[in-house]
Formats: C-alpha cells, sequence, structure tokens
C-alpha cells in the first residue's frame, strides 16, 4: 500500500513537471512579449529592455525554467517584486500578487463550487437513476429520464442569469450569488453557493441519472443480486446494500473522469455568477499573457486531477475488495 | 485629451484600457465594442456632463460647429479657480456608502505606475497632483490641485515654478512639501517604474534618461528639480514645453511621500493625499476607502467627498453589472461602475426606457480610432487619397452594430475632445459615408496606378471577418486589388509593430494623454519617432509636419497652440496617413439611489468626484 | 434440526401430505418475441430427509421451476400458476413478505457459480451472518459466531480467521462451501441445489456432494439437487424427475430411472453420457436435434421432433395428443409407447450401449 502510494506520488510528480515544462516552452512559442505588459503607452525601448532584464526575460529559456523551478523549492528574490518565499510559483505579472497565495485564497471559492455541485449531482443524479432503476418501465422511470434530458441540454451560462432572474431578482428566494467562507458563517455558504451548485450540476445531473439507472438495472441482474434475495433480503436491502453497491464502481469511474470536467465548468460557473476562484484567475491569466499565474494555476489544476486520481483509486479499493490495494 | 485611454483593445497587464493605447484585439473586443455603440446616444445630442454633443450628420451634411463646444470649454485656471472647496453640487448630500462594481481590478495604484484611464478614476480618490481638472456643469478648467495655481513660467515652458498650497496633509497627518513633490518625480527613474508615462523623465534630463538617473533611492537627486523652500517645486526641462502643467495633471505624476515610499510595493497601497484612504484591499476582488481625516476640502478646487464610504468590487462582467443596473434592487441601488459599459445587447431595451435613460452617463471619450496607411509602402499620396475616399465607413459601422452600437463617424486626426479641434471633412465622406468609388477611380488614374495593390492586416475575430469584406468591396469597386491578411488577435501588435511589417493598412486607435494637440498628434505623426514598435504607424515622415509640431509644441498660448494643431490635423489629413474611423463615446448605467454620477471627458469614463447618496 | 432451543423446528414437518408439494406448475414469461412456456404443467413431490435429482438439458426449466419455488420471479414479467405446497403451506400467490421469511429460512439456495453468486463487496461471514440475523435476530457477535461455526461445519480451516476474508479469496471448492454454508446456516427443511458442482474440478465435486449428503444426514434436510449430470444424481439422489421442454417426461428413483429408463429421452441423456467400462468401439447416443424453441413448444409429446420411435406409435399420436406420466405413483414416463415396448427397445438397441 505504502510503496503503490509513493510511487503514485512520484508519478504524479513527474507529470507536474512536465506539464509546467510544456507550459514553460507553449508560453514561449508564442511570438508575444509579456514585457510589454509592464510598459508604459508610449513604450521607450530602453524601458522594454529594462522590463526584460527585471523579469529574467533575458536569460535563456532553460535557465529561466531552472529559476522557477528552485524557487519553487527554495524560495527566490525577485528584483521586479521583492521576496518570494517558498513555495515560490513566482508573482503575477497582471496583479504582482505573489501566485501561490493568490491561488491559495482563491481554492476555497473553487473547491466550495466543484465539491458542492459534485454533491448535488451525485445526490440527484444518483438518486433520481436510483428510483428510475427500482421504478423501471413505469411513471416515475419515464419523468425521471425525460427531464434528464432536459436538464443535459441547458448550458450553464443561459441557465445561470435565468436563474437569478426569478430566484434572486424577481423572487427574492435566495441572495445573489457569492462566496462567503465556510468558516466565517456555514448558512450563508450554503445559501449564497445554492444558485452556482445547482446550476453547475444541473448539465451532469442527467449524465448520472441516466448511467446510474442502466448499472443498477445491470447489476439487479447479477448472480450475487440473486443469491440475495434467495437469502430472503428484502427487495429494498438487495436494492440499497447489494446492487448499489456494484453500481458504485462505475459511477466513481466516470465520476473521477468528470471531475476535471466539473472543474472546468467551475471556470464558466465562477465567471457568470461573479465568483472569485481559480478559474477567474486562470482566465485572467490567458487574457494577460501572465506567464507564472498561468503556470500556477495549470499546475494545481493538474495536481487537483493527478490527487483526484489517487483518490478514486483508493476508493475504488474502499467499495471493491477484489481491487485493494496490498 | 485625457490622462490616458479609454478602453481598448489591451493586450496588456488586465488593465481596464490598452497598454498601448491603441489597437483592436478580440479579448478586448466585447468592451470595446461596448464602447463603441455609446456614439450615436451623444450624437443624438444628448450628452451630459461635457465631452461634446454632435448632432447626426448621416445625410452628409456639413459638420456642425457645436460639436466641439465642450472642448472650448476647457480653460487654464489661475490661483483663483485652484482655491478649494470644489464647486457645490445642487441636491448633494454627504455620508453613506457608494459601491463601486466592475469588471477588473486595479493593476496598479503607484501614481508612476498608472497610465490608464480606469486607473485614474480610482486614483482621483486618494491621489492629488500638483494640477488636475475641475468639472463643474460640464465645462473643464485646468487648476492648480495641490499647487496654488497651474503653475508659472516666465521663459516660455522651460522653467516651471509651482508653489504648494497651505495645509496640505498626508493621510497620516504629516505635511505635504515640496520634498515630497521631488521625491515624487525622482522615483519615476527607479527601474521597478516601467508603465507609467515618461514624459517628464525625458524632458528633465538629456539623452537617455534611464542611464542618466536610477532613481532617488540610493541618495542621488536630480539636479533638474530645485526646492527652494519647503512650499516651493522648480523644475528645469531641457527643452521648453509649453503644455507641461497639462502634463503634471497625469495621474502619473501624482503625489508619494517620501517617508512612506515603499518602492514595489508602494504599488499594493499607497499612501493618501486625497479625500479618502485605502482600508482594506483584497486583490482581484474588493477594495475599501475611507475618509481621510486630514484631507481639507479648503485646499482642493476639484474633489467633492460626499459618501463616507467606498466599497468596491471587482470581477463582474458588463453583462452581469448592466443587468443589476436595470434591476436596480436592493444595495445596487447606491452602485456605480467607473469603467463597464454598458452591454451591447442591452441597448437597444435601455434607449427605450426612460426611467434607465435617466440612470445613464453618456459623452465623447478622448479615443480615436482609425485605419493606418503605411506611407513607407504607399509613398503615392493620391493612391493614399483614394484609399479614403473609397473608404466604406457607413458599412463598417453596420457591422459594428449600426450607429447605436458603434462611435462617430470620424474624419480628423484629432478628436473634438483636444483643445483647438476643428471640425472638417477633406473627402467627402460624411458626405457619402459608404465610398465613392469614382472619386477614388480617378485619383487612382491621376496617380498612374489604376490597380494597385493593398495589404490590409486584421485581427482574425468574427466581427474583423465581416470588416474586412466590407473594405474589401468597396476598395475592389475602386479598382485595387486586396489582400487580407488575417492575424492572430493575441500576437496583432507584434505583426504590425515593426516598421518593416509588410502591410499597407491595419487599424488603429489612440487618446491623447492630455487635451492638447501634442500628445494626440506627436506621437503618431512624428517622422523622427519611426522605430520598431513605436506609436507610428502609418510611418509618415513629412518634414513640414515634423517643422510644424516643434513649432505647434512651443506656443504657449493654449488657444493658440490649439489652432496650430488643427493645422497640422488638416496637414496630415492631406498626406492620408490614416483613415479615421471613429470618436468614441461612452455609455453606461448607474444605480437610482445616486445623484452627481457625471460622465468624466478627461477619461470618458464615469466621474465618481461629485457622487452622492440620495 | 437437533437445537431443540429454537422455536421453529422446519425440519420437523409432520402434517398430513408429502413435505413438498408441486402441483401443475406453469411458469410463463412474457417477452417482446411472445410469450415463453418456460415450465408447463410441472408435479412433483418430495419426502422429508431425501433428495430428489432433477435433470435436464439447459432449458429445459429445472431453474425455473425451483425459483418458483422460492418465489423469485419478477411478478411484472412472470406468469406463475399451479400450487407449490411447502408444510402444508401453499406459496404460489403468496405475500412477499411471507416469501421473504421463507427463504435462506425454510428453503435455501445453493447455486452454481460460487464466485458470481457470492457477493464480491462483503465478507464471506458477513454473507453468512446476515441470513442468520434476517431469520434469526440476534446480535452482530451471535451471528457472526454462527458464521463461524458453519464454515468450520462445512469444512473450511480456520474458519475463525477465514470468516473476515471477501469470497475472491477463497478457491473455488471453498467457496461452495461458503454458499453450502451460507444455506443451511437457518437449518432449512429444504435446500435447492442448482448445479453446485458444475463449476467445480471432479475431485473437489465430489467432495461437495458427499458434503451436502453428510450435511443432509446430519440435519434432515430435504434437497432437490438441479444437474445436467446423471453422475451426479446416481452419487446423491434417492429419486430422480427427468424435465424435458418445462415438463416432466420420467420421475422414479434413482436406480428405476438409471437402470431401466423408459423415456427415449432418458436414453438419449443416458447415452451421450461415456462410462470409464463401456465399449470404446461404439459410439455415443446423443440425442440428434436441437431443443425446442419454448416460445412455441410442439404440440402434443414435445420431444416428438427428435424421437427415433415415433413412428411405432399409430397415428402419429406423439405429435397431437400430450402423453401424461404414468402409472400414478412409483417409476412413472410420459410417452405414448406401450410399457412393454420400451422395455422391448431398451433391452434389445439402447442397454448395450450405455
Amino acid at each position: 500500500m505504502v510503496r503503490f502510494f509513493l510511487r503514485r506520488v512520484a508519478g504524479a510528480a513527474m507529470i507536474m513537471v512536465i506539464i509546467s515544462v510544456v507550459t514553460f516552452v507553449l508560453f514561449y512559442a508564442v511570438p508575444r512579449d509579456p514585457a510589454r505588459a509592464f510598459c508604459g503607452k508610449i513604450c521607450p525601448p530602453q524601458n522594454l529592455a529594462l522590463i526584460r532584464h527585471n523579469l529574467g526575460m533575458d536569460d535563456p529559456l532553460f535557465v529561466q525554467y531552472w529559476h522557477w523551478l528552485a524557487g519553487v523549492f527554495t524560495g527566490r528574490d525577485l528584483p521586479q517584486f521583492g521576496e518570494c518565499a517558498a513555495p515560490c510559483l513566482g508573482y503575477s505579472f497582471a496583479t504582482r500578487e505573489p501566485v501561490f497565495s493568490a491561488i491559495l485564497d482563491r481554492l476555497p471559492v473553487t473547491l466550495s463550487v466543484t465539491f458542492g455541485a459534485a454533491v448535488v449531482l451525485l445526490t440527484f443524479g444518483v438518486v433520481t437513476g436510483m428510483i428510475a432503476a427500482w421504478q423501471q418501465g413505469r411513471p416515475l422511470d419515464k419523468i425521471a429520464s425525460a427531464s434528464s434530458v432536459i436538464g443535459a441540454s441547458l448550458q450553464i451560462y443561459f441557465v445561470g442569469p435565468l436563474l437569478v432572474f426569478f430566484a434572486v431578482d424577481t423572487l427574492g428566494l435566495l441572495p445573489r450569488p457569492a462566496y462567503v467562507p465556510i468558516t466565517e458563517d456555514p448558512g450563508r455558504w450554503f445559501v449564497h453557493l445554492l444558485i452556482p451548485w445547482l446550476v453547475l450540476s444541473i448539465i451532469f445531473t442527467a449524465n448520472y441519472t441516466r448511467m446510474t439507472r442502466s448499472v443498477m438495472i445491470e447489476q439487479l441482474a447479477e448472480d450475487y443480486v440473486r443469491t440475495a434475495r434467495a437469502k430472503g433480503m428484502s427487495g429494498r436491502t438487495v436494492f440499497l446494500r447489494f446492487a448499489w453497491r456494484g453500481a458504485m464502481i462505475p459511477i466513481v469511474t466516470i465520476f473521477g473522469v468528470d471531475l476535471a470536467t466539473l472543474l472546468g465548468g467551475a471556470i464558466i460557473t465562477e465567471q457568470t455568477f461573479t465568483l472569485h476562484g481559480i478559474g477567474e484567475l486562470a482566465v485572467r491569466a490567458v487574457q494577460n499573457t501572465d506567464l507564472p499565474m498561468l503556470l500556477g494555476v495549470t499546475l494545481v489544476g493538474a495536481f487537483a486531477i493527478v490527487t483526484l486520481t489517487i483518490l478514486v483509486d483508493v476508493l475504488y479499493a474502499v467499495i471493491d475488495p477484489r481491487v485493494r490495494l496490498r | 485629451m485625457s490622462r490616458t485611454t479609454p478602453a481598448g483593445p489591451a493586450a496588456g497587464n488586465g488593465g481596464i484600457t490598452t497598454w498601448k493605447g491603441h489597437m483592436r484585439s478580440s479579448r478586448r473586443s466585447a468592451a470595446a465594442a461596448a464602447l463603441l455603440m455609446a456614439g450615436a446616444l451623444a450624437l443624438a445630442g444628448c450628452a451630459k456632463g461635457g465631452g461634446g454633443g454632435p448632432v447626426a450628420s448621416a445625410g452628409g451634411t456639413p459638420v456642425q460647429a457645436q460639436e466641439n463646444k465642450a472642448v472650448s470649454a476647457i480653460t487654464v485656471g489661475g490661483a483663483e479657480e485652484s482655491r478649494g472647496p470644489a464647486p457645490a453640487v445642487p441636491g448633494s448630500k454627504r455620508g453613506g456608502t457608494v459601491t463601486m462594481i466592475d469588471r477588473d481590478d486595479f493593476s496598479h495604484l503607484d501614481p508612476g505606475r498608472v497610465y490608464v484611464n480606469y486607473l485614474s478614476t480610482v486614483s482621483l480618490l486618494f491621489t492629488r497632483q500638483l494640477t488636475g481638472y475641475r468639472q463643474e456643469n460640464g465645462r473643464l478648467t485646468l487648476v492648480g490641485d495641490l499647487a496654488t495655481d497651474t503653475g508659472t513660467t516666465t521663459d516660455g515652458g522651460r522653467t516651471w515654478k509651482f508653489t504648494l498650497k497651505e495645509g496640505l496633509k498626508w493621510q497620516d497627518g504629516t505635511p505635504i512639501t515640496s520634498a515630497d513633490i521631488r521625491h515624487s518625480f525622482e522615483r519615476l527613474y527607479a527601474p521597478f517604474i516601467t508603465e507609467g508615462p515618461t514624459y517628464v523623465q525625458q524632458w528633465l534630463v538629456e539623452g537617455d534618461y534611464r542611464k542618466a538617473y536610477e532613481g532617488p533611492y540610493d541618495g542621488m537627486s536630480l539636479d533638474a528639480i530645485k526646492t527652494p523652500d519647503d512650499r516651493t517645486v522648480v523644475f528645469t526641462l531641457t527643452a521648453p514645453h509649453p503644455d507641461f502643467n497639462f502634463t503634471v495633471a497625469m495621474t502619473g505624476y501624482g503625489a508619494v511621500p517620501k517617508a512612506q515610499d515603499t518602492k514595489e510595493r508602494y504599488d499594493r497601497k499607497p499612501f493618501s493625499s486625497g479625500p479618502y484612504k485605502i482600508a482594506s484591499r483584497v486583490t482581484d476582488k474588493s477594495m475599501e476607502l475611507d475618509r481621510n481625516p486630514h484631507w481639507d476640502p479648503a485646499t482642493d478646487p476639484i474633489r467633492n467627498a460626499f459618501p463616507d464610504r467606498w466599497h468596491m468590487e471587482f470581477g463582474v462582467q458588463a453583462q452581469n453589472s448592466t443587468d443589476r443596473f436595470l434591476a436596480d434592487s436592493g444595495a445596487d441601488r447606491t452602485t456605480m461602475t467607473f469603467h463597464n459599459p454598458l452591454s451591447p445587447e442591452r441597448v437597444q431595451e435601455v434607449v427605450g426606457d426612460p426611467s434607465a435613460m435617466a440612470r445613464s452617463v453618456r459623452g465623447l471619450t478622448p479615443y480615436t480610432t482609425f485605419y493606418n496607411i503605411n506611407t513607407k509602402r504607399i509613398t503615392d499620396v493620391k493612391v493614399r487619397q483614394a484609399i479614403i475616399k473609397a473608404w466604406p465607413a457607413k458599412q463598417i459601422q453596420l457591422v459594428h452594430g449600426g450607429e447605436a452600437n458603434s462611435g462617430k463617424i470620424a474624419t480628423t486626426v484629432l478628436s473634438p475632445t483636444v483643445i483647438g479641434y476643428e471640425a472638417f471633412d477633406l473627402y467627402g465622406t460624411l458626405a457619402k459615408p459608404t465610398g465613392d468609388p469614382e472619386a477614388a477611380k480617378a485619383l487612382l488614374k491621376e496617380a498612374g496606378q489604376p490597380n494597385p495593390t493593398i495589404v490590409y492586416a486584421y485581427n482574425q475575430t468574427p466581427t474583423q471577418e465581416k470588416v474586412t469584406v466590407a473594405i474589401r468591396e468597396a476598395l475592389t469597386k475602386a479598382g485595387f486589388k486586396v489582400v487580407a491578411k488575417p492575424l492572430n488577435a493575441g500576437t496583432y501588435y507584434d505583426a504590425i509593430g515593426p516598421v518593416d511589417n509588410g502591410f499597407d493598412v491595419y487599424w488603429g486607435g489612440w487618446a491623447a494623454d492630455w487635451p492638447t494637440g501634442s500628445t494626440a498628434i506627436q506621437p503618431l505623426f512624428d517622422g523622427r519617432l519611426i522605430a520598431d514598435n513605436a506609436t507610428n504607424y502609418s510611418h509618415l515622415n513629412v518634414p513640414e509636419i515634423n517643422a510644424g509640431i516643434d513649432a505647434a509644441n512651443a506656443i504657449t498660448d493654449p488657444v493658440e497652440a490649439g489652432k496650430a494643431w488643427a493645422a497640422l490635423d488638416r496637414k496630415i489629413m492631406e498626406q492620408a496617413a490614416v483613415v479615421p474611423e471613429y470618436y468614441r463615446t461612452y455609455f453606461g448605467l448607474y444605480g437610482s439611489g445616486l445623484g452627481g454620477v457625471e460622465f468624466d471627458p478627461m477619461t470618458g469614463l464615469q466621474y465618481p468626484l461629485n457622487v452622492y447618496v440620495k | 434440526m437437533t437445537d431443540a432451543t429454537r422455536e421453529r423446528e422446519p425440519a420437523a414437518w409432520s402434517g398430513p401430505g408429502p413435505f413438498l408439494s408441486v402441483r401443475d406448475l406453469s411458469v410463463e414469461f412474457a417477452t417482446e418475441d411472445g410469450v415463453v412456456h418456460a415450465v408447463d404443467r410441472l408435479s412433483f413431490e418430495l419426502e422429508k430427509g431425501t433428495t430428489l435429482g432433477i435433470v435436464g438439458e439447459s432449458g429445459s426449466g429445472k431453474s425455473v421451476s425451483t425459483l418458483a419455488v422460492l418465489g423469485l420471479h419478477d411478478p411484472a414479467h412472470a406468469t406463475v400458476t399451479g400450487e407449490i405446497w411447502l408444510e402444508g403451506r401453499q406459496l404460489v400467490g403468496a405475500d412477499e413478505r411471507v416469501m421473504e421469511g421463507l427463504r435462506g429460512d425454510a428453503v435455501s439456495m445453493i447455486f452454481q457459480d460460487p464466485l458470481s453468486s457470492l457477493s464480491p463487496f462483503h465478507t464471506v461471514g458477513r454473507q453468512i451472518a446476515e441470513t442468520y440475523r434476517k431469520h434469526r435476530g440476534g446480535g452482530r457477535r451471535e451471528a457472526r459466531a454462527r458464521a463461524v461455526e458453519m464454515l468450520a461445519r462445512v469444512g473450511i480451516p480456520h474458519a475463525a480467521a477465514r470468516v473476515d476474508d471477501y469470497p475472491h479469496q477463497f478457491s473455488g471448492g471453498m467457496r461452495q462451501r461458503v454458499m453450502i454454508a451460507m444455506a443451511l446456516v437457518c437449518d432449512p427443511g429444504l435446500v435447492i441445489a442448482d448445479e453446485p458442482t458444475t463449476a467445480l474440478d471432479v475431485t473437489v465435486q465430489a467432495q461437495i456432494l458427499d458434503l451436502l449428503t453428510e450435511l443432509q444426514r446430519e440435519s434432515g434436510t430435504s434437497i432437490i439437487l438441479i444437474t445436467h449430470d446423471l453422475g451426479v444424481v446416481a452419487r446423491s439422489a434417492r429419486r430422480v424427475l427427468v424435465m424435458y421442454a418445462g415438463r416432466a417426461v420420467e420421475e422414479g428413483s434413482v436406480r428405476e430411472v438409471l437402470r431401466e429408463p423408459r423415456h427415449p429421452y432418458t436414453w438419449g441423456l443416458l447415452g451421450s453420457m461415456p462410462r470409464l467400462r463401456s465399449d470404446v468401439d461404439l459410439p455415443l447416443l446423443p440425442v440428434r436435434g436441437t431443443p425446442p424453441s419454448m416460445l412455441a413448444p410442439p404440440p402434443g409429446c414435445p420431444f416428438h421432433p427428435r424421437c427415433d420411435h415415433r413412428r411405432l406409435v399409430p397415428g402419429d399420436a406423439c405429435a397431437a395428443d400430450r402423453p401424461e406420466l404414468s402409472p400414478a405413483e412409483g417409476h412413472r414416463d410420459a410417452c405414448h409407447l406401450p410399457l412393454a415396448r420400451k422395455r422391448e427397445i431398451f433391452d434389445g438397441e439402447i442397454r448395450g450401449r450405455l
């Protein structure tokens, strides 16, 4: 188990280094000069040269990369910005904020949006899917399946403002979406994020309804489910304790993949509702040719996905003893 | 005529505006388009708070003189006008909190690093300069801000003397002294100050200012600035600059206290000399301002400070803010924006809604857009003139959403917001806004090139593709052969930057740094400034014009200087170095609970200094 | 069945009639293609403490009929008619909750493939214990102790340690022992073993069958042993029922049916089975043709399209009239051929080749 874990972590670190190198190279492959972002409207050439020097951009690419990588572990002293303690991902070209603290600062927002939406979509998607499977062929099944098709065809940027218009502006049921730190007021955190969660999860929920329904139906036909019934287990017990357990494996697999998509959806959701999360940082970093921020956000994204993949593997082991790690 | 440019294309630093103040880019196209649309409304004569309200001239009627009415109202004030407090605002009330929502946080607050209009707007609340613009009923006056007057020069603009008012204090209660002012200018030479304007730095030393002096932090000082006593500052320039007092009105030359200068970190939290100080700030999210108790309104002829607090939120897209202003509910009623324009798809709705119109801010910005003609490649002036003759101004405007969604079609280099602007239409563009292929053909025939090839470079965006089709059609009709070169939006400037860029026609935009012709014309058309990535994108180099620029720069009387610049404008248009596109306008909304929200013709944005909570 | 503390003594059935009696059982499935007549008027009886072997090809309705005993057919898709009397109780149409109480308690089932039939997600101990707790109540510890006891009883070494293992950690034979332990945890009166040895090695098969026999001897359980392997029947069962196309075609003691089979289908079954002592030069006698579609079973005797002897029956009665089991008791079969004629054919043509 420990060895498996170490191997996975080493692999993850490798992936992150590769991603950072690729980002670095791609960034410089684009014929665009980030130094110009630091120069005034009328930009004398000597200023441009000075800025390039300040940013370390007059060093060869691999030296720049090495400085950056070393900074992650040992910190750096950057002439344009000052001291940057480890783990130093540099300073944002655009805001002059340390990238690491900018990301840490926004992480709770994105995590709240993503995981809240994940909880909503799993709850709704899986529960409706299970109801559909339970009621297979009956009206409730048909209602659940039909509503899932409608849900799948909706878009965040369409549903978002619509929901705000009705739930906030017209009916005043919910407060305008915003981020209130959970540590500050869990209740307000919850109600303020409810709309983003619903909106982000709605397009995914449908998938989970369909998938849960079909895997549940599949599982119900399994031999061990028949055995359970032959032992006298009630239909409900069989459904919830046995079939559901088997159905969780494909659901977790797809969910592991979808989490990455969900992070992408969180970006659009943040834009739609003016939430200050990683997504907003990412969009700005691209707009502003902000290499340090771009690298930081890319790496955090990669880190999140790699970590989630490991988590999904662990979850497999919890659900299915046959793949339990030794 | 503004300190900086209104929101344009910026590939730049996340700021609200362009870092170069020119060129359209797809990323900013939303903002740009949103700005464009404001045009027609101002044209309908309903401009509020100055900036000019030219009457629509769709039928090709001659341009009306009243277009520059607001501009001619800009005057240079003396000691009397420089005295505080600021002009009263009828109906105004003290107290309350004003919320400001906008798309972007302020990328810089260190005055030395401020060059874009949006940053200047917020800086009005806590940064003061030697001079500034007093806005009263749409009339602008250059007045002494920290200085008792707008400066005095006895040698045609080479030596400038400013006297500080009495009772000026920083936010900690310490006095603002001439040493602070001197320090504020000296620190602009430090290597970390690269984003701001560089005029004064270059005027105070000979040669490369970066080599001449590296700032005051290692104990060295600049001989060109003298402080004979605590309240007097004397600048000695290397050459006369009669409009130096306009130059130092830029936020970029705002005051920074010597004792509180944290160098790089000053950008995060500047020390206030104005009515408010920064109480808290979270990058990209919010900023809170509260009153600076040491600011004395009696020293300030510019700033009314009615609200007790300012609460600012960032990351609100224009679409979002427009919807909030239209809903006008709860705290949004006391909310305004500095920059966010009306989102284009809501324009019709707002125009048809008198209650929303009553809460709108409209006006002509200092920003002009145009198509550069590369005079290095198209050397025959008649061919260049033929391009302007054939140009499909109206078709392009239609692509941009018609008059309501774009700017007013321009026929000059100078914007109506520049002192001395004269309206003229050398090529009859307003009479034949869809182009005059016959006249163009005649010009080409005269030039002996009936079918010249034109390489047109453009940003590859859906809108620009359509514009390109219109241009191609119109020019082809006149006999041109058009080769369209699509450019990647992210690298547009890098592609057109080199002098030897290989293109004949390409889009650009500009706003003067202060409302005289010098920064509207010299950076763009002084042939001696041609270099890779410099601002003279048309590469025009006419000795007569270069000499004219020098002559105009030497005229001390603003009105006379204005006439000289207007004459140069006409000469440049005769040379057909650019095809003017629009004089851009601003159109935005605010909440019903606020009063005194005005248009700021200096920035082309909403003006914060007369705002009050009803 | 010997534990006197138990409230119910399922094995102590002493009421009138046989322990299990199935009468005119029919099971039909509604499918998209039509109605599948999986079991057609099947009747059989089972005495207390004995083993009934049910043999037949795949699809002959053996499993379907026993699942009907447990009431495991989904009422939405299957129609079950007829009567199933267990210890004097009618099970067809019984309330689902009554059936739940019976399953695993009075009647339990051992399935063919223990790997897929045991839940991969739960320890064997838990799977055994939950059956016990469902029917007998009691705490976790008691149920767990019972599970260990059962595992030991079915011959799993180190039962106390292995109770927390998962099915995939056992070998095939051991898994089937776990299945058996699970089936017997509540001392059911009836165990239905559906091909319990098919998935196992030959050597293990014998062990499992011996285990079942031994457990039966200890607790007096009745067993229905479903198999297509007459060898298994010969080893373990007292009586045997041969099924074809959802019907019983022959029934009798193991000795009667295997030694003197009467139905041509039984001949075919026996003939398709190699024997150690048989002459290697003689070919096997497999049944020609393929089993009929249960969507439209042949009229008359369902075996007639494959039967080599139907021409011996006058008037092609095989294709027209359904033969009933006869005589009423003892060794019975369902065939239009007179008994004497069948004996003649068997002695003359078949016996030598078996």
